[in-house]
Formats: structure tokens, sequence, C-alpha cells
């Protein structure tokens, strides 16, 4: 087996971590938002395996098991939110929750 | 897992069993009564349980993951206090008026109470990323659910829908970040212990390469979100003003007191702050939101807010401390006294605060009694609400006579102590801007309203709950502030070392 | 029931909380009010006559209750120190205080500030016992800021008058002059003796220091300071005739009987001290004499009622002082007790002459009343007797004491003893001008029928006595003070000194009562009318402060007014607005702003750490 450099997985992590990030700043359908969460937690994910990998450790891939609930948990309760927002707005554009300022 | 360690983790395991139960008592007898009482129960229990955890001496390690020592114990008990303290102040507040159709039990609210407060205890007990991560969600997830708690209910209160997800997004982004920097330093060190990590760093000296300073700066905006430092600071004042009073409450002081406290924890067993790079940014970060946080607040109108913003400066009053520990001038003992003296202040005070307004709102309105305005006149038909509250705002300032003076007193001391005249000087020039607008609400307190109030808003009657809590609130406030002595014996009686 | 002394300042303390607190009738506040200093005077009693029956050198007795502050080498106790001293004053206090308050039940019927009155009353006595019987400098200031501000709640008591709330600044103003001096004083004596604990500090005083050097005479210079203030001695007297504006019964207890006399039990407790500073000893003398002097003639000259007897209070408190600085100790405390007896008396008697002449304070629209009100012309009588000092009455002893011990003194002592006689003479000429205006000659006002009751009669009656027979007994202040040598006084000096106060009645007699004109006429020519207008300025006190203090004061206030000290203040909180408004922009309520933030500071973080 062809070992993959540490280094490349955690470029990939960060590229794609970054790429959430990016979705959670520009989309403004609330549903892409959760979306893009999702992006940034799985590049955690790899982050962690390939770490425990570097390693030879089982803790990297018991981390990713806790990100994943995480994961599902924050997006249970996002999904609730959203239902809630389109049955008042329906609409799921993220402008309508900036009522909030100063 | 011997038996000393399973002893010794009684009072979470207590937590637990006690948001089991609390989760039964809704399913099967859906009182508001009986759930509220079943859970000020366990919380009492859980109290006195943190008496029967043995002798932990240094701290005891229970698997990897948590530490029981006497500094774990003394913050389990604060935040249980706190957490007592927002179930008996939650009651009325959910207690519907008469006359109301409306048939919705608030159980989950206490369950969601329980659990996180379970995540709290198990922060302050964490000295493992592992346990961190699990402690600082499922706080998390559950403030989540509470600050969108009212956002269901039929004439529905737009505010607690828009602060939960803004609040959902934003801090899934920042658990991410934080995340995603324990990842990397994991990937380059191989450890997720605090104290494996602190060996390492300290054979390693000054830390390079890219990974390890990306995850070190990721770790620390993480924390920084959670203690609503600029510039990650701005979910604070949508959230309090959107989120019922309790959940504020919540937020304000046991969620920003847990993170604190494992802060301080990291910061004392890993010495990663001792990093020249992390200890310059935290410098920026301390200056800015001691002046932006007050800045903030200066002509708010709306109470939730000022609260919110008045917090980005006290946390950022706090971080001075810590920053004075990386002089080596002032003993880490001193340094853990102070920061618990302040969290002690800082949390009775913003309960009390909170509670003032928790006991003149009720979430069938369609907002808190949270403007400035609705306090106009509030000293002349409630007199002990409006001195009460007024005793917290003297504290926030730091007043002589309430606790807030001698934990700010404490704060100043560590300044001067270790040099750091520009983190003294700005502090003083905040505090001296925060004047401003807490004397601003005392004023209004005290004004004479001769129409009705422009809200048209009641005064409730204070049920005898309520004022109990509050006046004991009081009383410790003054107490602490004229003679806290006991209170500085118990606190140095919890430093690790 | 020594162990209970702490009891006797909380009874008052407790009093004060009660009527502060609760909503009580006028009845229960009435029987709070006077009932709990009517107690602590009783458990007073017990304690003083436990105390005296002790032998006479353990008649010292102290009570340690808690470390009330504590930083390095400086500890305050919270603590009580009896001493005969303390007691006669505590005995003073509560007695006087009783029969005051008593009186007040009656004199404040009508008024809607009942409650108030004695809740401020009571907590004055509670601070007054605080003050002598504070063990160290500390809670003796404790107690002395408290009379303080007791006595500027009670002189603005009415305080809808414009004129009320003046008089109440002025007094809280002028004695913080000296008590900014006194706490120096503190401080002072801390800092090179250790320690506050006041007979700690009295030995350390007589180890370490030389008697006439600097560091004591500046210590008891500061000290006397607070004393000049408190017990309004020139040049800080101007407000006490002011003080009149308060209800009768405070002018009686605060500003004759107990407050004012707290300077002369500073200097008394500190006694040690002033004796290492014989330089300021003499100060204390001639301070003492000038005021008697002086004010003496300005009393002679006022037309209200109050007034005059203001001037006479700070005239008979020189005399404390002149007894004080020719360490005349005893004789000080003595004529402090007999004064309290029989001015307290006297006010007393001029307010219930005041009640029943509508109000009216000008004696010279009163007249005659003699027959219409006579227990109060009995009262005035033996009150203005004792305080003339003829003899039999209390003020004799006292005052004879003081006059002899002036004329012993080997510094100047004629010239003491000469300004004291001539200030006796005229206590007797101003004291029976307003006797003889007030209670004799024609009736020229319409009295409304003596309303006054049992409770304003018994204390008249009481201090009546205490008066006359006040003086009669010797105070056991031997191991307190140090024994003065016996002076042999020359029978001429004796002589004269008996005969000063009827030189002084019989002057008022023939010019006040035998032939009125007499007055006018002098007043009538230019030399007169400018001395009586001068006399009656307080000898231009108020005058000369005006224009040396307060008018360049104003001046500096109005060119300060819009200064550009203020501007920069101005600008800076306009400026702090302005960056408030700018912060707030950035508040936008827009989510991924917020993100987009978050962002910006991970990347400015993640970037440093890189890039460093």
């Amino acid at each position: 087996m062809i070992a993959i450099p540490v280094e490349h997985c955690l470029l990939l992590s960060v590229m794609l971590f970054c790429l959430g990030l990016l979705g959670v700043l520009v989309r403004r359908n609330i549903i892409f938002v959760l979306m893009s969460m999702e992006i940034m937690l799985n590049a955690i994910g790899l982050a962690f395996v390939s770490g425990g990998a570097r390693w030879g450790q089982a803790d990297g891939q018991v981390m990713f098991l806790l990100v994943i609930t995480l994961a599902a948990a924050e997006v249970a309760i996002g999904l609730a939110l959203v239902l809630q927002l389109y049955q008042r707005y329906r609409t799921l554009d993220i402008e309508t929750i900036s009522k909030m300022k100063g | 897992m011997t038996a000393e360690q399973l002893q010794a983790l009684l009072p979470i395991i207590m937590m637990a069993s006690t948001s089991v139960i609390v989760m039964l008592v809704v399913a099967f007898i859906p009182r508001h009564s009986v759930i509220s009482s079943v859970t000020v129960l366990g919380f009492i229990l859980t109290f006195a349980s943190l008496s029967w955890t043995g002798e932990v001496g240094q701290g005891l390690q229970v698997t990897p993951l948590i530490v029981v020592d006497r500094f774990a114990l003394f913050y389990s008990a604060l935040l249980l206090l706190a957490s007592l303290v927002i179930t008996l102040l939650s009651f009325n507040y959910f207690t519907k008026g008469s006359g109301s159709e409306n048939q919705v039990e608030p159980g989950e609210f206490y369950i969601l109470l329980t659990t996180a407060t379970l995540g709290a205890m198990v922060l302050v007990s964490s000295n493992h990323f592992a346990s961190l991560f699990v402690g600082m969600e499922l706080l998390g997830i559950s403030l989540y659910v509470l600050v969108a708690y009212l956002s269901h209910y039929r004439q529905g209160r737009q505010g607690s829908l828009e602060a939960g997800l803004k609040y959902l997004v934003l801090s899934g982004v920042a658990s991410a970040i934080l995340l995603f920097g324990i990842a990397l330093l994991y990937a380059e060190f191989g450890v997720l212990g605090f104290g494996q990590l602190g060996a390492l760093w300290s054979n390693i000296g000054a830390l390079n390469g890219i990974y390890a300073m990306a995850g070190l700066g990721l770790l620390l905006a993480g924390i920084c979100f959670k203690l609503s430092l600029i510039p990650f600071h701005m979910w604070t004042p949508d959230v309090y003003e959107g989120a019922p009073v309790m959940a504020t409450a919540y937020i304000a002081t046991i969620s920003k007191g847990a993170v604190f406290v494992l802060f301080l924890r990291f910061f004392m067993v890993s010495g990663a702050f001792m990093q020249e790079m992390a200890n310059n940014l935290l410098i920026l970060i301390a200056i800015a939101s001691m002046l932006g946080g007050n800045l903030l607040a200066l002509m708010q109108s709306n109470v939730s807010r000022i609260l919110a913003y008045s917090s980005i400066a006290h946390m950022g009053y706090l971080l001075v401390v810590l920053l004075v520990a990386n002089t080596g001038n002032v003993p880490v003992s001193t340094i853990s006294e102070s920061v618990g003296f302040y969290l002690v202040a800082y949390i009775i005070t913003t309960l009390g605060a909170f509670g003032v307004m928790a006991v003149r709102s009720n979430m069938l309105d369609t907002r808190d009694t949270d403007q400035v305005a609705d306090y106009k006149g509030l000293f002349w038909h409630s007199p002990w609400l409006a001195s009460v509250l007024t005793g917290m705002l003297l504290s926030l300032a730091g007043m002589p006579l309430t606790a807030g003076f001698i934990a700010k007193f404490y704060i100043i001391t560590m300044g001067v102590e270790g040099l750091k005249w520009l983190l003294v000087s700005t502090l003083i020039i905040g505090s001296a801007i925060g004047l401003y607008y807490y004397i601003r609400i005392i004023i209004v307190m005290f004004m004479r309203h001769d129409e009705e109030p422009i809200t048209g808003k009641r005064d409730r009657a204070v049920s005898t709950i309520d004022g109990l809590v509050l006046a004991a609130l009081a009383g410790v406030l003054i107490w602490l502030g004229v003679y806290p002595g006991p209170m500085i014996g118990v606190i140095q009686a919890a430093f690790p070392g | 029931m020594l162990e209970f002394l702490w009891l006797v300042p909380l009874l008052p303390l407790l009093g004060f909380l009660l009527l502060v607190l609760l909503p009580l009738t006028k009845r229960a506040a009435a029987i709070v009010g006077v009932g709990s200093v009517g107690a602590a005077a009783l458990l007073t009693l017990l304690i003083v006559v436990e105390l005296f029956g002790l032998s006479s050198d353990a008649q010292v007795f102290r009570q340690i209750y808690w470390t009330w502050m504590q930083a390095e080498n400086f500890t305050a106790q919270f603590a009580f120190y009896l001493d005969p001293l303390a007691a006669v004053m505590m005995a003073i206090i509560t007695g006087v205080g009783f029969l005051i308050h008593l009186y007040s039940v009656g004199y404040m019927d009508e008024d809607p500030g009942f409650a108030r009155f004695f809740a401020y009353m009571n907590l004055f006595i509670a601070a007054m016992l605080v003050l002598v019987l504070g063990d160290n400098l500390v809670v003796l200031y404790l107690g002395w800021e408290g009379v303080g501000l007791c006595s500027y709640l009670l002189i603005g008591f009415w305080y809808d008058s414009h004129a009320n709330g003046y008089a109440a600044r002025k007094a809280f103003v002028v004695t913080r002059v000296g008590d900014a001096l006194m706490a120096l004083g503190m401080f002072l004596l801390f800092l090179h003796l250790d320690t506050l604990d006041i007979q700690q500090l009295m030995a350390n005083a007589n180890d370490q220091w030389q008697t006439g050097s600097s560091l004591p005479t500046i210590a008891a210079a500061l000290l006397l300071g607070g004393a000049l203030g408190k017990s309004a001695q020139i040049p800080l007297q101007t407000w006490l005739p002011d003080a009149m504006a308060g209800p009768t019964p405070i002018s009686a207890l605060i500003h004759a009987a107990t407050m004012v006399t707290a300077g002369v039990y500073l200097i008394a407790r500190t006694h040690e001290l002033f004796l290492l500073a014989p330089d300021i000893m003499f100060l204390v003398a001639l301070i003492g004499a000038t005021t008697l002097f002086i004010s003496g003639f300005t009393a002679l000259v006022q037309t209200d009622i109050k007034r005059i007897l203001a001037f006479s209070t700070i005239s008979q408190l020189g005399y404390m002082f002149l007894a004080l600085g020719v360490g005349a100790w005893s004789a000080a405390i003595f004529h402090l007790m007999t004064h309290a007896f029989f001015k307290a008396l006297l006010f007393l008697a001029a307010g219930a002459v005041i009640l029943c002449v509508h109000h009216e304070q000008d004696i010279f629209k009163m007249g005659g009343l003699r027959k219409r009100l006579p227990v109060s012309f009995w009262s005035f009588m033996i009150g203005g007797l004792a305080l003339v000092a003829v003899p039999l009455t209390s003020g004799y002893y006292s005052k004879h004491e003081i006059l002899f011990a002036a004329a012993g003194n080997e510094n100047s002592g004629q010239l003491l003893w000469l300004l004291g006689v001539l200030g006796a003479v005229m206590t007797g000429l101003y004291t029976f001008r307003l006797i003889f205006t007030v209670f004799f000659g024609e009736e020229n006002t319409r009295v409304h029928e003596s309303t006054v009751g049992l409770v304003v009669k018994l204390p008249l009656v009481v201090l009546c006595l205490l008066s006359i027979v006040g003086g009669w007994f010797v105070l056991p202040l031997d191991h307190v003070f140090p024994a003065s040598e016996e002076q042999a006084i020359s029978g001429i000096t004796s002589l004269v000194t008996d005969v000063a106060p009827f030189v002084g009645i019989f002057i008022a007699y023939l010019v006040f009562h035998q032939n009125k004109a007499l007055a006018d006429a002098v007043v009538a020519h230019t030399p007169g009318r400018l001395l009586q207008r001068f006399w009656f300025s307080g000898w231009g006190f108020d005058w000369l402060y005006q224009k040396i203090l307060v008018n360049p004061f104003m001046l500096f206030v109005r060119i300060n007014k819009n200064d550009i000290v203020d501007s920069f203040y101005r600008l800076a909180a306009w400026l702090m607005r302005l960056i408030h408004r700018l912060f707030g922009l950035t508040q936008t309520g827009r989510m991924q702003w917020y993100v987009g933030s978050i962002a910006l500071g991970v990347v400015l973080i993640v970037g440093a750490g890189i890039f460093s």
C-alpha cells in the first residue's frame, strides 16, 4: 500500500474546511449554509483520521466518531429550526433573520 | 475503573441520571410544578454529591479524559448553584398567566438545563481534548435549543427563532474552527491530553511550523468565540436579546464560566499561552474587548444588549489576569484565585440582573421586559426589585461594597504587579465608560413616572421563591463585597497545584 | 453590667433602623425613638455605677468586637474603651439625650416628619456614643463623621426652605475643613507611631517624642484643627449660629449639649499628646479666650433668641478650650457637663417659648411672658443663672475652676484670666438682656395658651434640677488626667471673679429693664451703630470669609464654567458617542457578516501565528 503523506491529507482537509467556511459566508439559502457546515465538520474528520494514521493511534478515529455525532445533532436541531423559519416566513433566505441589530 | 474513580465521578453520574429522570418525568407526569421540583432536587442532590467524592487530594485522573480535583469540584459547585438559581427563577417565567389556552408545558426546557449543566461539569473537569469536545458540544447543543425554545410558540417571539438560528450557525462554525485546531494539533503532535501536550511543548520551547501555529490559532479563536471576545463577539447581543431571558442568563453565566475555567486549566496545564504569538494576540484581543464592549454598550436602549456588550468587556478584564500570568511576576495560585473570585462575583451579579428581568417577564409576552424604558420609575412601585438591580449594576460597574469591586480590585492589583500598564489603563478607561451605561439604567429606575409605563406592561407580583432567590443573590453580593475573606479562602483551597 | 457596653450604642442604632425601615405610626415612632434612648440611658446608669464602684485604678474597661480592617502592619479593631472620661461623656449623652428625646415628642408633635426626626436623633445618639467610646482613632473618627452627618441632616431637617439647606451645607463644609485636618493628623500619628489605638498612641508618643519637638506640635495642631471645626471655635465658628435653622431640640442636643463638645473631648482624650506640645496648648488657651470674648459681644446685639443662645454656646465652649489650654482638664470636662445641663435647659425653654408665640424668634417682639409662661420663665431663670455662674448654681463651680486655673497659669495667665472675666461680665449682660426683654416689660405678643404638656415640662424640671445641683459633685477624673497643682489664688482675683457676673447682670438691669432708652441712645450715635452692626455680624467673620474664600471661589467657578478643561471632557464624551455609533454600525444583524468577522479574526490570528 502506498502511504499518502500526511501533509497531503492535511492540505486537503484545510482546503475542504476553507470551502465549507466560504460556503457559510456566501450562501443565502439556509439549507446550503447547514450543508457547508457539514463540509467543515468532514474536513475536521479527515484531519483527525489522517493524524491518527500518522501516529498509528485509534484516537483519531474515535474523535471522528464524536465529530459525526456532533454533525448529526447539529443538523437535527438546524433542520427543526429551518422548518420553523419556513413555516413562519415561507422562505429559506437567511436575510429574513436579520431583524436584531445595533 | 477503580471504586475511588467511580466515586470521584459521582457528581457527573448524578447529573446525567438527573437528565434521564427529568426526561422520564416529562414523558409521564407532564406537570410543570413536578418537572421543576424534580430538576431542582436533581441539582441539589448533585450539589450534595460533590462532598461525597471522597478524598481526591491533588486530583484523581478518571480515564484519560476527566480529572477530578478540588478545582473541578469548586467550579462544579459554582455552576450547579447557578443552574439551581436559573431553574428556580424559570418556574414563574414559564408559568402561564390565567386565561391562556396554550397547553404546552415547558418540560424540555428543564431537560436541556440539566444536559447543559452536565456538559459544563464535564468541561471544568476536562484535561483532554476529547472530553473538552464532548463537554463543549453537550453544552452548546443544549443551548441552541434553549435559545430557540420560544420560537415554536404560536404568536411567537420572532427574536427567539432568529437568535436560535444565528447561534446555531455561528456557534457551529466556531466549534468547527476549534475542532479543526484540535485536529491540526493532533496531527502535528499526536497527543490529545493537555498534560502530554504541555510536556511536549516544554521540550520544544517556541513552537513553529504552519500546522502547529494554525492549530493553536484556531483553538484560540474557537475559545474566544465562546467567551465572546472581539472580533468573535458579534453573536452576543443578538442572542442575548432574542433568547428567553433564562437561557440568556445561562449563556452569560454557566456557559461562559465553564469555558473560561477550561481555558484557565488548559493554560495552566499546557502552558500554551506562554507562546509569544498567543500572548501578543491575546493582549490585542483583551484591549479590543475592553474598549469595544464598553463602547458598544454606551447608548444601547435594550438592557439585554447592554449586558451582552458589557459581558464582552468583562471577559476582556478576565483575560488581563491570564496575560499577567505570562510575566511570571505573579504566582499561578494567585492568578487562579483572582479568576475564581471574578467568576464568582460575575456569575452572582449577572444572575441577579437577569433574575430581576426574569421576574418581570413571561414567556407569553412577545418579548422580555428588557427595554431600558421598561425600567422607568421601577423604584417607585417595586423598590426591592429596583434595589437588587441597582446593587447588581453597581457591582458590574465595580463599585465598592459590592463583590464586583473586590473582583476588579484583584484584577487591577494583578495588572499592576505584572507591570501590564497598557492593559491596566485600558481596563480603567473601559470601566469609566462602563459607569455611564450602568448608572443610566439606575437613573431611569429612580425617575418618577406619572403616566402609565410606555409599553403598557403591568408588573406581576414577585413570587416568594423569586423574592428569596433574588434576596439571597443580593445578600451574597454585599457579603462578598464587605467581607470577602471566607470566599477567598475557599477559592484558594480549590487551587489544584 | 460592664460587658453589656456594646448594647449602649446598639440600642439607639436599632431604634434608628426600626424607624427607617418600618412604616411606624406616630405613637410607635415615639415609643421606639424615646424608648431606645431611654433604655440606653438606663443601661449607662448601671454601667457607670458599676465602673465607679471599682477601685479607682481599675476603672478601665475595654471590649474588642472584631477586626475591622487590616493591612500590613495597620490593624483597626472595632473596640470600645470605657474609662471615667468616656463614662461621664456617655452619661451626658444618653441622659441629656433621653430628656431631649422626651421633650421632642411634645415639640415635634405636629410635624409631618415625626418619624424621620426620631430616626436621625437616634442615629445621632448612636454615632456620638461610638465617638466617645472608640478605642482607637478610626472608630472615633467613624463616630465623628457620623455625628457630622446627623448634624447636617438635622439642620436641614425642614429642607423645603432654601435657607435651611444652605445652613446645613455651610455647617457640613466648614466642619469638613476641620475634619480634613484631623484626618491628616491621624495619618501623621500612624506614620510615626505605628498605631491608632489611643492608649498605645499616647504611650508611644511619650516614649518617642520630646516635649516641644516639631512632630508632636504638628500632630497636636492638626487634631486641634478638627476640634476647632467641631466645637465651633475661631476661626471655624461661623457655622454654629446658622445651624439654629434646625428644630430647637436639635439645637439643644447637638449644637449645645453634645456634638459641639466633641472637640473638647478629643483634646481631653489625647491630652498627653497636647502636653508634649506646649505651644499648641497655649494656642488652645488663646483661641478659647478670644472666642469666648468675641462671641460674648456678638451675643449681646443679636435679636434672635436662638442665635443669642448659639453665640453663648460658642462662648462657653471657649471657656472649655481655655481650660484645656491651661491644663485644667477636669475643669474643662466639668464645665462641659454643667454646660450640657443648663444650655440644654435654656434651649428647651426657648423652644417652649417659641412654640407659644407662633414660631416668633425675635426677642423684641416678645415681652412680659413671665406670667403667661411660668414654667419657661423659671427654667430660663435657673438656666440663665447657671450660665452666668451665680454662686450655688452648677455653672459657678465649673466656670470658677476654669478661671482660677487660668489665673494661676504661668503663661500669660493674667491676660487669659482677664479675658475670661470680661467674658463673664458679658455673659451676665447678654443673658439678662434676653431674660429682661422676653419675660419682663409690657406684653406685646398674643401668646396662644400654653399647650405644652407633661412631656415638655418634665425634661425642663429635671434639667432645672441638674443645672443647680450638677456642680455640687466632683467628677472622679483624677486617674484619667495628670493632677494639676493647687494654685494659690489671691483674694482680689477671687473677688473679681465672683463679682463679674453680677456686674453684667446689673448693667443689663440698668440698660434693658430700668431705662430702655439708654440702649437706643447708644445705638443712635454713629460709632455705636457701627459697633453694633459689627458685633451683630459676628465680628465680620462671615463677611471676611465671603470676601476672601467664597467670592474668589465663585469667581473662579464663573470663569471656569465653560473652560477648556470642560470642553475637553465634552469632546471626549462626543467622541465616545461617535465611536459608539460607528461600532454600532458593525452590528448589522446579518449572520453572514458575523461569520465574516469570525473568519477575519481567524485569518488574522492564524496569519500572525504563521508569519511571526
